[in-house]
């Protein structure tokens, strides 16, 4: 085995075998699967929030809850009416008034069981029920409403069952004495109150929102959106408009999108199209994770390499470049492993968890396995890579510690900022100007090029930035090695910038480091 | 053996910036010799032996291994020891003894195969699973020592080998030395203890702030010096002076080198040193390294 790939396999051996390895080939998957979770666990770890109003205007309190109860309901019996279908334990867990009326739910078609919904909720009785049905109602509503008053927050959790009624709380107070309620409030019984004020249909005026939590508004705008409802449907009313002009009157103007194909006609945009514009966005964070990781950890461990002084017997062995050489090798071969695991990772949650959840179009997973994607991921990551990993080889040779590249490294980690920042604007116009001149300004091009691949832009750019790319990478190589053959016995105190440039320049076999001469 | 001339160096210079690390240097160390490269710390030892491995590269001059070749050609051949060394400290003992073997060239198997068989024969034989970093400070210089030998070298090259040694090692270090030379292989090491050159080396070189001051056969060296003695006496240091035909006068209290007029007659000197203290040994020989050393640099030597 030539010593080039002999130092790679050690280099690539030893990473595969550190927990930093294995913490980056999980992260992805794992903040995926958390990104998915957490708020969703977040919202249901959310304590119940309690709240009372008091109404002033003598309607809009009793017609907000046979709002809310309507909601509920058909949460309750859609629910219902899926476990009925699929049977088994999940449905005979179910309390019996909610399997009775569940029953009769599942035998309306759609347009019935809203209005069964809304009789039950005892908003209106909708003739076209039936007679047979209408007759049953009042006593599944009894049914039902017994259940609902004596039903606790934990069994309705137990149930498994979303409802409003689980996340807020409505207390009734008897007294009209606004001084009670801010005690409540204070002493943290209540979170917050509502006040409606007498007359909300002509204005709002007297209504009020009292709580000792002003960050969390989400009670506010829930019970506002219903009140709002339950007023606009009374201004509706009193000014004698029919609904249905009503409905006319607010429905607001939607702009259908569509794109035109290279035929020059219209067509439709599919979820593809929209996955493949939003895509490269996905591919760039990615592509800058696996860079910057890489790149950073090949640092930490020359300046380890120095530091333990393992440098000069293996120089007795193999020549400065080769070490260099085989020491980028190797981490790029732990890089492709741990960007390749993520490709498969993604490739199989996208092909099949749709598949698995019976889902016809699997248009993400024909995204992620889209060649021009796939190939540009693993060759942007590898030129992205060589050109990082050889300035940060260079600066680790001269370093003695971490704090000392530190310093070193702010010049050139700046830059990798560029193109997480520019991400949005290109992303919107990937053919745009920006994008294209920034595709010609080292070290942007990997990260901005994969950030185009919406585009896409034409084979004469690929060709000329990955000629670009190549050549830049050719020269910091080169530099990187002059550098690296000097820095990599040096001790003491890392030279300067200006220093380190002008090594580069430097013909082979000179030696300007004040090194020790002992 | 497959050549004659170890190492050669004709004339080579070396600049570090604004010092001057070596300035023609001409040294011939043949095959088959325990070399001495001897001098201060600071002389330039470290710089010349780092030419000799093409680690760095002379300014001017000619630097040849291996009958005159560069030392990039043959580094299979060679074995390094430097000063300041270490392991990879994650690595496994037995690997790491593998994998410099296989920088060395050695094909796989029988790098697995020396690898054992090294560990084996120095008492390693169970460290072949464990990290380096678990070895002791002893126990890590000896394997540093065997990963230097395990490719068997025509020419080992050892920088400063003694100096951090615990006793056990250290004669360690001299034994495997020897028994290099007798298996016919050529050892350079440089140090800046006087008395370890003395004991083991065939052949010397004085260096002192980048230049050769002597070179030679130990004993041509030594006896360059002209004669002395050395004195173990208990008594009064001060009448060991104007002793007859003693030139001057080295004393440690306990022991004293004196250095000898060319014609001086040694039963003189021992009558006069019977007067004055009570001789426990009187040696005659050829001066110490050490003493040649201060005599030709002048007394410069700053250890």
């Amino acid at each position: 085995m030539n010593k080039i790939a002999l130092v790679a396999w050690r280099e690539y051996m030893e990473n595969v075998r550190t927990k930093g390895f294995w913490i980056g080939i999980l992260s992805l998957p794992l903040i995926f699967a958390l990104s998915a979770t957490v708020p969703f666990l977040l919202t249901k770890a959310k304590d119940a929030r309690t709240y009372a109003v008091l109404d002033h205007s003598g309607f809009v309190l009793a017609e907000v809850e046979k709002k809310i109860l309507a909601e509920d309901l058909r949460v309750i019996l859609e629910t219902a009416a899926e476990r009925y279908r699929d049977g088994g334990k999940a449905w005979e867990r179910l309390p019996t008034p909610i399997r009775d009326t569940g029953m009769v739910y599942v035998s309306l078609d759609q347009g019935q069981r809203q209005a069964l919904v809304l009789a039950l909720a005892l908003i209106e009785a909708d003739p076209s029920l039936g007679d047979e049905i209408v007759a049953r109602v009042p006593e599944l509503a009894a049914g039902l409403a017994a259940w609902w008053q004596r039903v606790s927050v934990e069994e309705l959790d137990e149930l498994d069952l979303e409802l409003s009624r689980g996340r807020y709380i409505r207390v009734s107070v008897a007294e009209n004495n606004q001084a009670v309620l801010n005690q409540m409030v204070n002493s943290g019984e209540l979170f917050a109150y509502f006040l409606i004020g007498p007359d909300p249909v002509e204005s709002d005026e007297g209504c009020k929102y009292v709580s000792s939590n002003l960050t969390d508004r989400d009670l506010r705008h829930w019970y506002e959106q219903r009140v709002s409802q339950v007023v606009h449907a009374k201004r509706i009313e009193r000014q004698g408009i029919d609904p249905g002009v009503a409905d006319w009157l607010q429905a607001s103007v939607r702009f259908a999108t569509r794109k035109v194909d290279k035929r020059g006609s219209e067509e439709e945009i599919s979820s593809v199209d929209t996955a493949k514009q939003w895509a490269p966005i996905a591919f760039v964070y990615l592509l800058w994770m696996a860079v910057f990781v890489n790149s950073q950890a090949l640092l930490t461990n020359t300046i380890e390499e120095k530091s333990t002084r393992v440098i000069e017997v293996l120089l007795s062995s193999v020549s400065p470049f080769e070490l260099m050489a085989g020491k980028i090798v190797g981490m790029a071969a732990s890089g492709l492993t741990v960007v390749g695991t993520w490709a498969i990772c993604i490739g199989v949650a996208l092909v099949v968890v749709p598949e698995f959840l019976g889902a016809s179009d699997n248009s993400l997973g024909g995204i992620v396995l889209d060649p021009l994607y796939l190939f540009s991921f693993v060759f942007y990551f590898l030129s992205g890579y060589l050109l990082y990993a050889s300035f940060l080889v260079g600066i680790g040779s001269v370093c003695n510690s971490l704090k000392e590249a530190q310093n070193l490294m702010l010049p050139i980690m700046f830059p990798l900022m560029v193109p997480l920042l520019s991400m949005p604007l290109i992303s919107q116009d990937p053919n745009g100007t920006l994008a294209r001149i920034f595709s010609f300004i080292p070290p942007f091009p990997p990260f901005v090029m994969m950030n185009r691949a919406a585009g896409p832009p034409p084979l004469w750019e690929y060709l000329a930035t990955t000629a670009l790319m190549i050549l830049t990478i050719y020269l910091t190589v080169k530099g990187a090695g002059k550098v690296f053959r000097i820095g990599i016995l040096m001790t003491g105190k890392p030279p300067r910038m200006r220093e380190i440039v002008r090594w580069m320049t430097l013909e082979e076999g000179h030696n300007p480091a004040e090194g020790d001469a002992g | 053996m497959s050549f004659s001339t170890a190492v050669d160096l004709e004339d080579v210079w070396k600049r570090f910036g604004s010092v001057e690390a070596v300035r023609g240097v001409s040294l011939h160390v043949p095959a088959g010799c325990i070399y001495g490269l001897l001098g201060p710390n600071g002389a330039g030892k470290t710089t010349i032996i780092r030419m000799i491995m093409s680690i760095f590269f002379a300014d001017k001059g000619r630097v040849a291994v291996l009958d005159g070749q560069q030392a990039l050609a043959v580094k299979d051949r060679l074995g390094y020891l430097p000063e300041e060394k270490g392991l990879y400290k994650k690595m496994k003992v037995g690997e790491l003894m593998t994998y410099f073997a296989r920088l060395k060239g050695v094909e796989s198997r029988q790098a697995r195969k020396l690898a054992t068989e090294v560990l084996e024969r120095y008492g390693l034989g169970e460290w072949w699973d464990r990290r380096c970093e678990a070895l002791s400070k002893g126990m890590g210089q000896k394997v540093q020592l065997l990963v230097t030998l395990i490719h068997e070298p025509d020419l080992v090259i050892l920088d400063e080998p003694f100096s951090g040694l615990d006793p056990v090692n250290r004669d360690l270090m001299r034994d495997l030395i020897l028994q290099m030379r007798r298996d016919g292989k050529t050892v350079i090491f440089s140090t800046h203890i006087m008395e370890q050159a003395e004991q083991v080396c065939d052949y010397v070189a004085l260096i002192n702030r980048g230049e050769k001051v002597i070179d030679g056969a130990l004993s041509e060296v030594r006896s360059s010096g002209g004669r002395a003695a050395i004195l173990d006496y208990d008594g009064d240091g001060a009448r060991l002076q104007d002793l007859p035909g003693v030139v001057r006068v080295n004393d440690s209290g306990k022991q004293a080198e004196l250095f000898l007029q060319e014609d001086a007659d040694s039963q003189q000197i021992i009558a006069a040193l019977l007067q004055r203290v009570q001789i426990r040994r009187f040696d005659l020989s050829e001066p110490s390294l050490h003493e040649i050393f201060i005599r030709v640099v002048g007394g410069t030597e700053d250890e």
